[in-house]
Order: C-alpha cells, then sequence, then structure tokens
C-alpha cells in the first residue's frame, strides 16, 4: 500500500471543522426528532395494535397471576404473594423498553431497511435513541395499567402510596431500561442472535432484578447481574413508593439506577460503533 | 486495459469521482456450528476509474462481485487489500465525509419502509441526512415529480406496485442531492415500459450532472445509458471501454437470428455442431422461440441451418451486426 | 413434511426463546421451594416443580410452533406450493405440529435437565411405566390441541399475537406449576376443557403420587385423568378437521389462505 497518511487526513479535518457545533446539535436534533416520528409508524411490530393490546391487556395480568398463584402455592401467605405483584408491574414493561427496543435493528434488517440506515451520516445516539422513544412511552403504559391491576385484581393496599415517586421511579426506569434495549439492539447490527438476546432480557429480570424475591437471596455470582440492570432499582423504588416513602428518600435508588443506566447507554452505544465496524468488516449486516 | 496513474496526484482528485486501485475482498463464511469457514474471493484485484458526472456501467454474470465493488464504495463494506477513493475521500477512513454525498439504489422491492408513505420515508431519510428542512421541502415535491408518483405520493408504500418502489428507492436516494449514485441492477424485475421510464430518469440524473455508475444485467441497457462499461466476470476486470469499443472486440463475427416454431435441445445441438459455429444462444421456453448464432460466416451459417431444420418450422432469419450482448458472452466465457 | 418441519427447527432463534420463559419460571419456582422454610422442602415439591418447567417448555413450543405453523409458508412464500400439494392441509399442518411439539418435548428435557443438575434435583420417579405413558399421551394431546390452535391463525394474521399472549394463560389454566385449585371458579371450566390438564396432573401422580391439579375439587384417579384427556383430544382432532375442511375450501377459492 502506498504511504500517503498525511494528505489523506488534510480534507478530513477541513470538512469537519466546518461543522460548527450549533450545527452538529441542530443536526443531531433533526435525526433524533425524525426517529422519533418514524418510531412510531415506520416498522414493522410497532403498529399492529393487536400486539399493543395483547402487551397491555393480557400478558402484564397473566404474569402477574401466574407468580401470584405460585407464591401463594408455595408459601401459603399473601404479604409474600403481593411482594411479586409489585414485582412483576415494573417488570411488564420489559416488553416494551427492552424486547421492542432490542429488535429495532433486527426488524430492519428484516425489512431490508438497514443497510439504507448504516450508509446515511446520521449520529447513531441520535437514530436509536429517538427510535426508541415511542417504547419508552409504550413502556410507562404498560407499567401504569399493570399497578391498575394490582389495585383492582391482586389487592395491593395504594392507601398509602406516594404517586409522585412511584410516577417518576415508573418513567425513569422505562427511560433507563431502553439503554438496556438498545445495547442489545447493537448485537442485531452484526449477529442474527440479538432475538435470542432479546428474548432472554424479556424474562431474565423476573429472576435476578429482586421481581419476585430479594436480590440477596440470589447465588452471590450472580446477584452483580442483578444490580447491573437499571429495573432493580426501579423495582425497589416503587415497592418504597407504594409504601409512601417520598421521592427525596429514595433518592440514592434512583440516582443509582441512573447512573447505571447512563453506563450502560454509553457502553450500548461503543458496542453498536464497534458491531457496526465488525459488520463492514464480515460483510453480515444483511444476514437475518 | 488503460493504463491507470496511481491516484495520489491533486489531479486525479478533481476530475475523477471514483478512484478504485487494486481491491480486493474475500468473504469467509462459516458453517452453522463454526467449524469449518470457507473463504469466497469476490474481488480478486479490481481498478478502475470513474470521472465525474460520467455514467459509468458496472456489467457481469451473478456472482461476478459488483454488488460487493458497490458496497464497498459506498462504505458498507471494507476491502480485504486495495484503495478506493470516492470524490477523493478514502473509502477506509473518510466514511462520514463520504456518506454524506452519496446515494445508492438497491434493485429488488426491499429495502423501504412499508407502512409508511413515500414522503414519509423521504421525509425520514432526509434528516437522517440532515438535509434542511427548508430545503426537503421543496425537493421533495420534485424529486416525486422525476420518478412520477405524483397523486400516490400520500399512500402507504405496502400498497405499491414493484416499480413503484423501484421508483420511491431512486426517489430516496436523491433526497441530499447526492453528487454520485449507485444504482445496483434499478431494473431488475419491471416491466419493460417501468424499466424504460427508470432508464429515462437516469438519462434526467445524469442531466442534472450527476455521476452514476450503474449495474444491470440487460445489455442494451448498458449499452443505450452508458458511456463507459467496465466488464467484470470472477472478481476481475475483463475488459473497460466504451460501449462502441466493446463491440469492436466481436467485428469478426456477425449473428444469424431465427425464429422457429418446434425447435428442441437436439436442434441447438446440431446447430452448434456445425462448421464455423461459435456460440448458440436460445430461448426455446415459448410457443416460438429465438436462436441466436454467433459465426464469423454468417451467409453459409444461414443456408445450412434449413439443412439441419428436421421438421423444426424457421418462421424468419436474418444476419444482424453483433450487440454488446455478443462482445460480453465472449468476454465472460473466455 | 420433514423438509418443512426441518425448516422450522434449524433456526436456534426460534426454538430458544421457547425454552427462556418455562427456564426462567422454573427456577423463580425452585427458589420459592427452598426458601420457603415453613414447607419442608420435599424432594417431591422439587420434581414437581422441574417437571413442571419441562411441561411448559412443551407447551410453549407447541403454542408458538402451531402460531407459525401456517404462518411459516407465507414467510416462505410457499403457501401456494402448500396449497397445491396433494395432501389435505390438515394433514400437512399437522405434520409439523407434531414436529414442533416433539422439538417442544425436548425443550421440556432440556428445562428438566437445568433445573435438575442447578437444584440437584433427584429422579426418583413414583412410576416409570405409568410416567412414560402418560407423556407420550399428553405430547399426543397437545399436538391435538396444537393443531387445532393453528386454525385461529388462518382466521386473522393477528392469529399469531393471540397465540403467542396465550403462552402464560395456558401455564396457569393447565396446573403445570401449581394446582388448578388455587384459581378462581370461574376460570376452572377453561382448565377442565384443556386436554393437557388431565395429562399434566397424570404425569406428576405418576412421578410424585400427590394428586394435584383439582385436589379436593374433583378427586381423580391416574386412569380417570387419562381418561378425560383422550375424550378431550378426540374432540380437538375431530373439531380441527371439521375447521380445516372449511379453511381448505376458503383458501382454495382465494388462492391463499389469507390476505395481506
Ligand atoms: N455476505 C456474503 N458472505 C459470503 N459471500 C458473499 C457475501 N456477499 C457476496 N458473497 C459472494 O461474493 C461473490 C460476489 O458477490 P456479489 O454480490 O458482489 O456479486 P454480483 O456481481 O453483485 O452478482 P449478482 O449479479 O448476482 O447481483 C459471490 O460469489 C457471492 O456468493
Ligand atoms: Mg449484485
Amino acid at each position: 500500500m502506498t504511504v500517503a497518511t498525511e494528505e489523506e487526513k488534510q480534507p478530513e479535518k477541513t470538512l469537519a471543522e466546518k461543522e460548527t457545533l450549533a450545527k452538529k446539535v441542530a443536526l443531531f436534533y433533526r435525526v433524533f426528532s425524525g426517529s422519533v416520528l418514524f418510531g412510531r409508524k415506520g416498522t414493522i411490530l410497532w403498529d399492529s395494535w393487536e400486539m399493543w393490546i395483547m402487551q397491555i391487556f393480557i400478558t402484564p395480568p397473566a404474569e402477574m397471576a401466574f407468580f401470584f398463584l405460585l407464591a401463594i402455592a408455595v408459601y401459603h401467605d399473601l404479604t409474600q404473594a403481593q411482594f411479586t405483584v409489585i414485582g412483576n408491574a415494573v417488570q411488564s414493561m420489559s416488553f416494551a423498553a427492552v424486547f421492542a427496543v432490542a429488535n429495532i435493528t433486527s426488524q430492519d434488517k428484516w425489512q431490508g431497511t438497514l443497510q439504507t440506515l448504516i450508509v446515511t451520516p446520521a449520529n447513531r445516539m441520535a437514530l436509536f435513541i429517538g427510535r426508541a422513544m415511542f417504547q419508552i412511552f409504550m413502556s410507562a403504559l404498560i407499567t401504569a395499567a399493570a399497578f391498575i391491576y394490582a389495585d383492582f385484581v391482586f389487592g395491593i393496599n395504594f392507601a398509602h402510596a406516594n404517586y409522585l415517586a412511584l410516577g417518576i421511579a415508573i418513567v425513569l426506569t422505562s427511560v433507563m431500561m431502553i439503554s438496556f434495549g438498545l445495547l442489545i439492539s447493537s448485537i442485531g447490527l452484526f449477529m442474527r442472535t440479538a432475538m435470542i438476546v432479546a428474548n432472554i432480557f424479556l424474562f431474565l429480570t423476573m429472576l435476578v432484578s429482586g421481581v419476585n424475591f430479594p436480590v440477596q437471596a440470589l447465588p452471590l455470582w450472580l446477584q452483580p447481574v442483578g444490580w447491573a440492570i437499571p429495573m432493580t432499582y426501579g423495582v425497589l423504588a416503587a415497592r418504597g413508593a407504594i409504601m409512601g416513602a417520598s421521592v427525596l428518600s429514595l433518592g440514592t435508588i434512583l440516582l443509582k439506577e441512573l447512573i447505571d443506566g447512563i453506563t450502560v447507554l454509553f457502553v450500548g452505544y461503543f458496542l453498536m460503533k464497534g458491531f457496526e465496524r465488525l459488520a463492514r468488516k464480515s460483510g453480515r449486516l444483511e444476514e437475518y | 486495459m488503460q493504463v491507470v496513474e496511481e491516484p495520489e496526484s491533486a489531479k486525479s482528485r478533481e476530475e475523477f469521482a471514483i478512484e478504485v486501485r487494486d481491491l480486493r475482498r474475500e468473504y469467509v463464511t462459516r458453517s452453522f456450528f463454526g467449524k469449518s469457514s470457507k473463504v469466497t474471493e469476490a474481488l480478486a484485484g479490481v481498478t478502475f476509474d470513474v470521472k465525474k458526472g460520467e455514467l459509468f456501467g458496472l456489467i457481469g454474470p451473478n456472482g461476478a462481485g459488483k454488488t460487493t465493488t458497490i458496497k464497498i464504495l459506498t462504505t458498507l463494506l471494507t476491502p480485504t487489500s486495495g484503495r478506493a477513493f470516492v470524490m477523493g475521500l478514502d473509502v477506509n477512513r473518510q466514511i462520514y465525509e463520504i456518506r454524506k454525498r452519496i446515494g445508492i439504489v438497491f434493485g429488488g422491492e426491499r429495502g423501504l419502509y412499508n407502512r409508511v408513505t413515500a414522503v414519509e420515508n423521504m421525509k425520514y431519510f432526509s434528516d437522517l441526512y440532515g438535509v434542511d428542512p427548508g430545503i426537503s421541502r421543496k425537493r421533495i415535491p420534485e424529486l416525486i415529480h422525476l420518478v412520477g408518483l405524483e397523486g400516490r405520493e400520500n399512500d402507504k408504500v405496502e400498497k405499491y406496485s414493484r416499480g413503484m418502489k423501484q421508483r420511491l428507492h431512486i426517489a430516496k436516494a436523491l433526497v441530499n442531492d447526492p453528487e454520485l449514485v449507485f444504482l445496483d441492477e434499478p431494473t431488475i424485475g419491471l416491466d419493460p415500459a417501468g424499466a424504460r421510464d427508470i432508464r429515462e430518469m437516469i438519462r434526467e440524473m445524469e442531466k442534472w450532472g450527476k455521476t452514476i455508475l450503474l449495474t444491470t444485467h440487460y445489455m442494451f441497457e448498458a449499452d443505450e445509458l452508458c458511456r463507459r462499461i467496465a466488464v467484470i466476470s470472477k472478481g476481475k476486470i475483463v475488459a473497460l471501454d466504451t460501449p462502441s469499443g466493446l463491440k469492436k472486440l466481436v467485428k469478426d463475427i456477425s449473428v444469424v437470428e431465427l425464429q422457429t416454431y418446434g425447435a428442441t435441445e437436439s436442434f441447438v445441438e446440431k446447430l452448434k455442431s456445425l462448421n464455423d459455429v461459435i456460440r448458440v444462444v436460445a430461448d426455446l421456453d415459448s410457443e416460438r422461440q429465438f436462436v441466436k448464432i454467433q459465426t464469423p460466416n454468417a451467409a453459409d451459417v444461414l443456408t445450412k441451418v434449413t439443412q439441419v431444420a428436421d421438421g423444426v418450422k424457421i418462421i424468419d432469419k436474418s444476419i444482424k451486426e453483433p450487440t454488446l450482448e455478443d462482445a460480453y458472452l465472449r468476454l465472460v466465457e473466455e | 413434511m420433514v423438509l418443512s418441519a426441518k425448516n422450522f427447527v434449524a433456526d436456534p432463534q426460534f426454538v430458544i426463546p421457547c425454552i427462556i420463559a418455562p427456564f426462567i419460571f422454573t427456577m423463580v419456582s425452585l427458589f420459592f421451594i427452598v426458601s420457603s422454610s415453613s414447607n419442608n422442602v420435599g424432594a417431591s415439591a422439587l420434581l414437581a416443580a422441574v417437571l413442571g418447567g419441562g411441561l411448559m417448555g412443551v407447551w410453549g413450543t407447541t403454542v408458538y410452533g402451531s402460531a407459525n405453523s401456517i404462518g411459516f409458508d407465507r414467510w416462505n412464500g410457499t403457501m401456494e406450493a402448500t396449497l397445491a400439494a396433494p395432501s389435505p392441509l390438515i394433514w400437512i399442518v399437522l405434520g409439523r405440529v407434531l414436529w414442533n411439539t416433539f422439538i417442544g418435548v425436548i425443550n421440556g428435557f432440556i428445562v428438566l435437565g437445568i433445573g435438575m443438575t442447578w437444584f440437584r434435583v433427584g429422579v426418583g420417579l413414583l412410576n416409570p411405566g405409568l410416567f412414560v405413558l402418560a407423556t407420550i399421551l399428553t405430547y399426543v394431546s397437545m399436538s391435538s390441541f396444537g393443531l387445532m390452535l393453528s386454525t385461529v391463525y388462518v382466521l386473522s394474521r393477528k392469529g399469531g399475537f393471540i397465540e403467542n399472549s396465550m403462552e402464560i394463560p395456558v401455564y396457569i389454566a393447565t396446573g403445570t406449576s401449581f394446582a388448578v385449585a388455587l384459581l378462581p371458579f370461574y376460570a376452572l371450566p377453561i382448565s377442565f376443557i384443556i386436554g393437557p390438564t388431565w395429562g399434566i396432573e397424570a404425569i406428576k401422580r405418576a412421578a410424585v403420587g400427590t394428586a394435584y391439579a383439582y385436589g379436593p375439587l374433583l378427586p381423580t384417579g391416574y386412569w380417570t385423568d387419562i381418561a378425560f384427556m383422550l375424550v378431550a383430544t378426540l374432540a380437538y382432532f375431530a373439531l380441527s378437521f371439521i375447521l380445516f375442511q372449511r379453511v381448505e375450501t376458503i383458501a382454495k377459492k382465494n388462492g391463499t389462505i389469507e390476505e395481506y
């Protein structure tokens, strides 16, 4: 290969310099807002309303009922059973916040649009977070519905509940959980196993995030997995809020969740860049 | 083949939209359990240039490496070795800059968001390319007009016919007003009228001063549209010239064309065994068959054809000048 | 038939999802059992839990597979070929469903195996002979249920969603993990008419001896369970047969099973 490095870098630099910070922000925003709008109606899975009906009205109560009855069968104790109800109410957001977000790249691959996305100069963070925004909304909606079932079907006592704290816990957890979805989504750029990983994550939190029993009951080696997932903090915060804890007293938990979620988001972003490079190298962008 | 200079000179930067030097690409495919792996050499050292504003054709049989070349040039794939420059930018390093300045059309129905309208597709890609909303508001209707989708632009893409999807692909590729457009088999699977419309659009794009790299399996299409054509076979460029230059390669032969009724494989075999026959191309599937015989001695073959007819009805026979297809067949089969 | 079935199994991304939920659910129930000190942790309770996990594994694949046994054709664009095949549609779909359920059985054993090794659950089956018999018959019964279910997909493209969302309700209704007797009374008739509920009870009875599902509500025995299941299974086959005849007539007329 010929040596021409000095010369090569020249045009790149000058062109990049032309883009002022303000322009960059404007670009980021355009990609983001375009993707927000598109995330709602552009992709295959998301606009089939029947599926959302299932995800709001059938799956969450069914999962809550499963663990509620299981706890009753094993413990013969209503308090234990209601412990699982709150956990699973928060967990029900997984479908939207994790599974649906994780499948963004797979879906695009499937309809052949992933290549056309990758070939644009758009900032990946803006693009994929934008596309995931609709799922944050759905995630919070599903979880809110699940808490209504918790109240009316499973008899959770909301008398002392701090609704503001509960709302903040739900929304924050929805936002933070998409970071996991995006992380898995980045795998989809390169590997066809993304769907399997997405499926694992759809249910894994039932085991490791203190949804059905406290994280401390897990074997020691599994506990860090639980603490790495924002939902673990979200479940704790939601339980606290229902018992009447204020936003302030939940501050530490919520802050930990925030830090955890943002860390995961950055890991996901760099994974995405890395996987994009790998995909270009191996020529597997289209495989599914 | 032409002599190419090293791409380093400043002069070449200005003149060429694409410079490719000894480009190689291998694919490694692993079996399901990752035990055995197979290496396919898709590009085995390809070198060519495309001038700015030129409509350049890349033709070759299935698996020749056309799409691989386009993917490398559009930064979707990294070369195993060799160098490639697009608008003077290195495909390995200046990915972001290149992406802003090119457009791609992949043939076929996939690659569009089916659940939304044409305009919404185009609007989204405008956003992704960072096109100013003021500009895209004006440009999108213009492009819709160019590809003749007026009146249907607010229908969902899933209701589109294949031809309409292909038009939308083209319009979408132009949302960022690219200097260079890659068209990978843009007329694949279209009816003759639809394909003709697409060719009109390509000509229009050429008039706008865009550089175009086109691949196609239709020889008349390449002949009609392209200023220069590279014939690629098994990952190597086997010829690069103007269409008439390529046709000169088969100056020594002419083509006997037959229209027959009741032709069979054995008739074709008999034709092949005639003296001076180089190649016979026959389409036996329809009720009437078209048979083309390449030969340096057309008059002689023409008379002998009737002798071997043996029950096959010859409806029409004529002698034609060789076409690009004849040149192509000779190039890729040798 | 084997070929089309092979297409379905070849790809792990379609099979693995079917064992994840059963696996996690089983793990959670094992954690529950181990941590409930009030309950004397009996080997039989653990065995019943992993067996339940295995059965969920079979169920999940059956439900998922039947949802896709027809949708699969559309995905691959082989719908016309399937319709044009000389054998009636019901046999083709039955072949697929049987195969899916069989994969489900393998799934079930995987879940079972993992659960057993993790929690060191013993394999002391009370009555191995009856256990095997009940397992085979439950396999047939689940397939017949899957066959019937696959016609839902025919009625609507969205049938797939309906079937996928049935996964967990079916785990609950058929008493895979806990006694059906815990369900509210209005849900009981549903479990009564699902044949495999009886099979699952028979399996557990043969494995650990406890009469599980209905408890005091319906004191049945192993053979009564089997008899109930057989009746339900025959009914499913009969119903499927009628449904498929209708479907096929409509499909042949329209050239496709349903519109996009
Ligand atoms: N992702 C991939 N993995 C493995 N091999 C590949 C991959 N993509 C292409 N190939 C192989 O590389 C070679 C060149 O393929 P390419 O798609 O570039 O051909 P093409 O000229 O575009 O053919 P066509 O006319 O059929 O579109 C072929 O042998 C093909 O099988
Ligand atoms: Mg190609």
